[in-house]
């Protein structure tokens, strides 16, 4: 498979130099392949909005290097190099409403493809298929940004940034606010995104559930470090050791957890209902014959 | 945005953060003025003297102070120059159409530059620490008198209090508004003017939509819990008059009384 990101000891100090210096990021090395689905999950101030800000530019490493779609980024990249990378990676910031600005819903979502060189007429198409994706009617798409719910505001920004038709999706919380419900319609939506156009994403979130449910690929940092570049699976099979770094269980494979402890046997533990529920079947005949018998 | 280094509060638990604010405050102008009073070699070696104690019972490194000094160093150059070129008095070593060069203006010009070097490092020090809220609420008690010439000295404080209570946040969202505009290819700073003013649109509109929710969730919160203005209000914050307060006023009377007597 190729690789879509490959960071090589990537280390980054907030004000660097001042007396104030602060550093978030120790050697930090990975590699993403193309089309696959990322999560990074971690402590709060772990240092994963560090991280991804460095996947479009918009921190450069103090040392060390990453190269992200063929863009190579050093502490001496120019600004200028930049656009080139920011206009394949889309970037999706926590609470993104707060990015909206224009007239109307549909300028709005039109703005980056705008800026990265589409004609207005173009921009336009690409914002009302986006909008329709992201599931906004079509009567808001004149109205000001301003008049809508949250909900909506967090979706025409959403629009905003899939406008841009980027390569490598990057989520930083994007759920965070929402209830259950539009909750998981955005995250249905991204894995329709990830499914049909290969879109590959990185998502960091603080729902194990989502982690479980849709990532291939699991990065755990601490410290400004990572501790852990596995699968899901792997990650989620030592409750100990995520509970050593204060980090949860999704719902089913925490339930999982307590059943194994009452006896039932399951060779690794399953993350998602689909996968508790056949497992569950396949060990039915026999535990519903004790239980009967 | 990040490299802002004057007037950060820097937490400690020193001898001098603990002094009251309203102390600090008074005493730093209070230094100002006197600073004035210096005008040979003596009176400034002591309070040079003076002002290294203090950075000293800070317990903060005086690379902070130094720091302090350099936005306006362009500013302290400049009028420097000005009293080297223009006094008058003393032996003269050139001259030039209105420019003199004399031993007199040197000596001003050396005097002139450790005057802003004292000053700045005295309201760096009151800046270091002294929270942006303490120090509102310090002037808040020291301009109480004026409340009976109306003077609206509780709105005063109080507009004082949440603008400075705001700043950070304001620069926090202003960093994250940019981040998410660079990320759809927005380009601040660069291209001709007409493109540069453009860019910063979509800066400025998330900006005041963000700050005009702000203000109404605090005024809202703040009539929900019942605030009506200063009179009779009483603080969360105490401010207490200890013996170290008493202390720094004596020594710096004693500091006038010193200077007074060294100045020629
Ligand atoms: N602008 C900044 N200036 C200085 N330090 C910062 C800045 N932004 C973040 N940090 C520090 O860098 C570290 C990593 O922060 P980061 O935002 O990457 O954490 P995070 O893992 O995204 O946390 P969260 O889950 O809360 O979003 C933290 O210790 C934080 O205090
Ligand atoms: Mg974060």
């Amino acid at each position: 498979m190729v690789k879509s990101i490959h960071i090589e000891k990537l280390n980054y100090v907030y004000q660097s130099g001042t007396p104030f210096s602060r550093r978030a990021l120790t050697d930090v090395s990975l590699d993403i392949k193309t089309g696959s689905y990322t999560a990074i999950i971690g402590h709060t101030g772990s240092g994963k909005s560090t991280l991804l800000q460095h996947l479009n530019g918009l921190l450069k490493p103090t040392s060390g290097s990453l190269t992200v779609a063929g863009n190579h980024i050093t502490s001496e990249t120019k600004n200028k190099e930049l656009n080139e990378l920011r206009h394949h990676v889309g970037f999706v910031f926590q609470f993104p409403e707060a990015q909206l600005f224009e007239e109307t819903v549909l300028k709005d979502i039109a703005f980056a493809p705008k800026n990265f060189g589409k004609s207005d007429e173009e921009a336009e198409q690409v914002a009302a298929k986006m909008a329709t994706l992201v599931g906004l009617p079509d009567s808001v798409l004149d109205s000001s940004p301003f008049e809508l719910s949250g909900g909506q505001m967090r979706r025409v920004a959403i629009a905003g940034v899939l406008a841009m038709e980027p390569q490598i999706l990057v989520l930083d919380e994007p759920t965070a606010g929402l209830d259950p419900k539009g909750r998981l319609e955005m995250m249905e939506m991204f894995e329709q995104l990830h499914q049909e156009q290969h879109l590959t994403i990185i998502l960091v979130t603080h729902q194990m559930n989502d982690v479980a449910n849709y990532a291939d690929h699991v990065v755990v940092m601490e410290n400004g470090g990572l501790i852990a570049n596995s699968t899901p699976e792997r990650v989620f099979s030592d409750p100990d050791w995520l509970h050593k770094h204060h980090l949860g269980l999704p719902q089913t494979t925490a339930f999982a957890a307590k059943l194994a402890k009452q006896g039932v046997p399951f060779e690794t533990l399953p993350l998602t209902e689909k996968q508790l529920a056949e497992k569950l079947a396949e060990l039915m005949p026999q535990s519903g014959g004790e239980l009967h018998g | 945005m990040d490299k802002m280094l004057l007037g950060r509060y820097i937490n400690g638990e020193s001898l001098i953060h603990h002094l009251d604010p309203r102390g600090k405050l008074f005493l730093s102008f209070y230094f100002i003025v006197i600073v004035f009073l210096c005008n040979n070699w003596e009176t400034y070696v002591l309070m040079a003297a003076m002002v290294m104690l203090f950075v000293k019972l800070s317990d903060i490194s005086l690379g902070f102070f130094i720091k302090g000094v350099r936005p306006l160093i362009w500013l302290i150059l400049f009028t420097v120059l000005l009293q080297i070129f223009f006094s008058s008095g003393g032996q003269v070593f050139w001259h030039f159409g209105p420019f003199t060069i004399t031993d007199q203006g040197l000596i001003n010009g050396v005097f002139v530059f450790c005057r802003f070097v004292l000053i700045i490092f005295m309201s760096t020090l009151l800046t270091l620490t002294t929270t942006p809220i303490e120090i509102s609420d310090g002037l808040e008690s020291l301009l109480k008198p004026l409340t009976k010439i109306k003077v609206p000295v509780y709105e005063i404080a109080l507009m004082l209090s949440i603008a400075l209570r705001f700043v950070p946040t304001l620069m926090d969202e202003t960093t994250k508004i940019m981040n998410a505009q660079r990320a759809r290819g927005v380009n601040f700073g660069e291209g001709n003017l007409l493109k540069q003013i453009k860019s910063v649109i979509p800066l400025l509109i998330p900006l005041f939509v963000s700050s005009f929710n702000r203000a109404e969730d605090l005024a809202t919160a703040m009539e929900a819990r019942g605030y009506h203005g200063g009179e009779g209000r009483t603080k969360y914050r105490e401010q207490e008059w200890r013996k170290n307060d008493t202390l720094a006023v004596i020594l710096f009377i004693a500091l006038t009384g010193a200077l007074i007597f060294l100045r020629n």
